[in-house]
């Protein structure tokens, strides 16, 4: 009888035994030989052109039957070369490139790289915009796991949890609109703050999507938890153990469902998170269904963090007072010739960052999001690079689907919630 | 000779504004759009039988599932309750072009992707309308670089262009309305204007 | 006193920004990589980016001119107050520090555990120099070092499966170096028919 030794990550039996790696090239599945032989395999297309909304993936899979025994990835279909257009842009115009990127979860790229600018020009934030910051992240997260369970549901067959997930996600947009003018891409993170202050009456309004939503996150539960057909579809199915897991890469709810017990916003906090109270989910069987409660449980913490940020909400400015990098107030140009001049050489010019090179890492919906950005002192980035989670996740795809049916391929590419904007950028 | 604004409300094109009237050295001459307009004229009326189907295909047009990047996330939210398509006739998203008529060309289309999608729009059946969405399938929007094809209409004849980045639900609703608007008053789609991808 | 000087190949080890950067020989990035992962205990590969330093300070950009002193401090940075006398400050021309080669590769490692750590492991290369592949210490390397080839044609030496991944299949040249145009169409105005 076998002795199952405890994984040290996890503290926990290993989910399956040795490592599914592909031996020759970690992200390629390669069928066996022998099977390649005597088999009947049918080499298919899936994507990119994609029924469901992961965007352009291209899988190119051979199927034996209906067992997939090959697996490889193919992106760069909606590769858009943000990082080389942002070497060209002012720091002020690259910010409006980054929420662009991962387009579900869009205020994560914008603080990250806007963080990335701070911690070069080591500026202090106030207060009221850090924690506002942390607000909108928070949002953001329930935004981005509400768009992935909508669509993810959708394409398992659960169809009608698409318009129920869709109505609270148009409650957030309006949020995000009250605050920043726009439902998506706000452009509300300037470096040094928040574009503008908070306006009124998005306290109320917050207070009140806070009041309702854990009884939506209620009824998404009681539709799904209990359903036979989606935990059919969703238990045992996409097995990834927690080393695997860590040697691939892998960060966010894909590595928590695995259960390592790791988040970016408890171990190396940012922003407010070490001043807000709330808990990291973890799953130990690493399957979708685990990856499932990883994420519902995150929307339930959300909202707390978002109500404690509401709570907690000190007063004061909303963007630091350094003049060489935040414009000054629109009333002081018509007294104040020094006003005026930092704001023509700020619009035209653009705030200049000391040279050095910094790597930025928050956590986002996806899981670890970096931002590695190079500068030489001057107006514009030299080097911007994005660490994406979605990249890394399609890593571990042929892994997770190693001993899987065509349907599971759905599934497992649903629970790994890969937004490819991010992964091609 | 100039399409005035009474002739095309007369054909029910309420919501068609001229753009790019006479506009620099060239004045005398009708500009692109005025002159297309002013072929159609001959084409626009419509008899019973023209009238009844022009009805039945802006009364349930398919769009196809072809979302790419973040525009995808809010033509997804017109399928949602709140900007409800679905009074247009057009909840059903097949994702076969095969059985869809209106290609939204939703998010930026690099180089890379531009194969496929004109194979899709290929593989579409006739009559078939696109609608490049936002700014990136418009004119590649922000991103004038290497990657992405400088606006979808390089590749497919596009029937209308709808700005913003990404464009409000309310706004691709209204490119919907007018292209209905369009198709009731017997302007014939892109593909039959333009013979073919322009530049 | 370093606390990775052990690591093989050691060349320089930099504190910024709250930040390690350990430099190490490009002859001896795997045996670093995996002494590294083995003995310092980083076995997560958050990042592996690239950077081309072509036409590095050729321009000249002004110093920066320094954020005042700030009353209190939340973090453990100190930020520079203004010294007037600082070369630079006044904005007069100040040239960035030169960089030993063209091309940097930069792998951010992370040991995941109750006490995190970070540090970067930085090789330099110049063009067509081929870079160890670290595929076999971190899997995670995988889809990075396609890209670091992909993008910024760094010749990768033992990576199972170097194509192109962003790009077609056919392209020409690698988009990120800085020899690379931007590309793009010129923007017309309606006014010019």
């Amino acid at each position: 009888m076998a002795v199952l030794t405890r994984d040290p990550l996890t503290n926990r039996p290993p989910i399956y035994e040795g490592s599914r790696i592909p031996a020759r090239v970690p992200t390629i599945l390669e069928v066996d030989p022998i099977l390649r032989e005597e088999g009947d395999i049918l080499e298919i297309n899936f994507g990119p052109n994609h029924p469901s909304t992961h965007g352009v993936l291209r899988l190119i899979i051979q199927l034996n039957g209906e067992r997939v025994v090959g697996l490889e990835a193919v992106i760069g279909y909606l590769h858009t070369g943000f990082e080389k257009n942002m070497e060209a842009k002012t720091y002020w115009k690259a910010i409006t490139y980054a929420p662009r990127m991962d387009y579900v979860a869009y205020q994560a790229n914008e603080y990250v790289f806007v963080a990335a600018i701070e911690k070069l020009l080591r500026m202090e934030i106030p207060p009221k915009a850090t924690w506002m910051r942390t607000l909108m992240l928070e949002l953001n997260r329930l935004h981005s796991h509400l768009v992935w369970l909508g669509t993810g549901a959708l394409e398992l067959g659960a169809v009608s949890m698409f318009w129920y997930c869709f109505r609270e996600r148009d409650a957030i947009l309006d949020l995000y609109e009250m605050v920043g003018g726009a439902r998506m891409h706000t452009r509300y993170f300037q470096a040094g703050g928040l574009a503008e202050d908070i306006p009124i009456g998005f306290y109320e309004e917050c207070q009140r999507f806070c009041d309702t939503m854990p009884a939506r996150i209620d009824e998404y539960e009681s539709m799904l938890n209990g359903q036979a057909i989606f935990l059919e579809r969703t238990k045992g199915i996409g097995l990834l153990s927690a080393a695997d897991a860590v040697a691939l890469g892998q960060s966010g709810p894909v590595l928590r469902a695995s259960g390592v017990d790791w988040d970016i916003r408890r171990d190396e906090p940012y922003l407010a998170y070490d001043e807000v109270d709330f808990d990291v989910p973890v799953e130990a069987e690493g399957d979708v269904y685990a990856r499932y409660r990883v994420r519902m449980r995150e929307m339930r913490e959300s909202v707390r963090i978002v109500q404690q940020c509401l709570d907690g909400m000190p007063e004061g400015p909303w963007i630091a007072d350094d003049r060489k990098v935040v414009l000054p107030p629109r009333h002081e140009l018509h007294t104040s010739m020094e006003s005026l001049i930092h704001h023509f050489k700020l619009v035209t010019e653009g705030y200049r960052v000391p040279e050095g090179e910094v790597y930025v890492p928050i956590e986002s919906p996806r899981g670890e999001l970096g931002c590695y950005l190079v500068s030489d002192g001057g107006p514009r980035p030299w080097r911007v690079r994005f660490r994406t989670p979605s990249y890394v996740v399609l890593q571990a795809a042929p892994t997770a689907m190693s001993d899987a049916l065509i349907a599971d391929l759905i599934a497992i590419v649903a629970s790994l919630d890969n937004v490819m904007g991010e992964a091609d950028r | 000779m100039a399409v005035g604004r009474k002739k095309l409300a007369d054909y029910g094109l309420n919501t068609e504004r001229i753009l790019m009237e006479k506009h620099g050295p060239k004045r005398d001459e009708p500009s692109a759009f005025e002159a297309e307009l002013g072929n159609l004229e001959q084409r626009l009326m419509l008899t019973t039988v023209g009238k009844a189907l022009a009805w039945a295909q802006r009364g349930s047009m398919w769009p196809d599932t072809f979302g790419l990047a973040c525009c995808a996330i809010e033509m997804m939210s017109i399928v949602s309750s709140r900007y409800d398509v679905s009074r247009f006739g057009m909840e059903v998203f097949r994702s076969s072009p095969r059985q869809a008529d209106l290609l939204i060309v939703s998010g930026r289309v690099s180089h890379k992707m531009s194969a496929p999608l004109r194979q899709i729009y290929d593989q579409m059946l006739e009559p078939k309308w696109v609608m490049a969405m936002g700014a990136c399938a418009s004119s590649a929007g922000m991103f004038n670089n290497y990657a992405v094809l400088q606006g979808v209409d390089k590749i497919c004849p596009v029937d209308i262009y709808v700005p913003g980045c990404p464009p409000r639900p309310e706004a691709v609703l209204e490119g919907i309305v007018r292209l209905h608007e369009r198709i009731k008053a017997g302007v014939p789609p892109a593909y039959e204007l333009r013979k073919a991808a322009q530049g | 006193m370093s606390a990775y000087a052990d690591a093989p190949g050691f060349v320089e080890e930099r504190e910024a920004f709250g930040e390690t950067t350990v430099v190490v020989e490009l002859e001896r990035l795997r045996e670093a990589a995996e002494w590294f992962r083995d003995e310092q205990g980083f076995n997560f590969l958050s990042d592996l980016s690239s950077a081309d330093y072509l036409g590095w300070g050729e321009k000249g950009v002004a110093g920066y001119w320094g954020s005042p002193p700030q009353s209190a401090q939340t973090r453990d940075w100190t930020p520079p107050a203004r010294d007037l006398n600082a070369p630079g400050s006044w904005g007069l021309q100040k040239l960035p520090e030169p960089k030993p080669k063209r091309f940097s590769v930069s792998y951010h490692l992370l040991a995941l555990g109750p006490s995190p750590r970070r540090v970067r492991l930085q090789v330099w290369c110049d063009d067509g120099e081929p870079v160890q592949s670290v595929i076999r210490v971190w899997p995670a390397a995988d889809f990075f070092e396609r890209e670091a080839w992909d993008m910024m044609g760094i010749a990768i030496e033992g990576h199972p499966n170097l194509v192109r991944i962003l790009m077609d299949d056919d392209w020409e040249g690698h988009p990120q170096r800085k020899d690379y145009p931007l590309g793009g169409e010129p923007v017309r105005f309606s006014d010019e028919e």
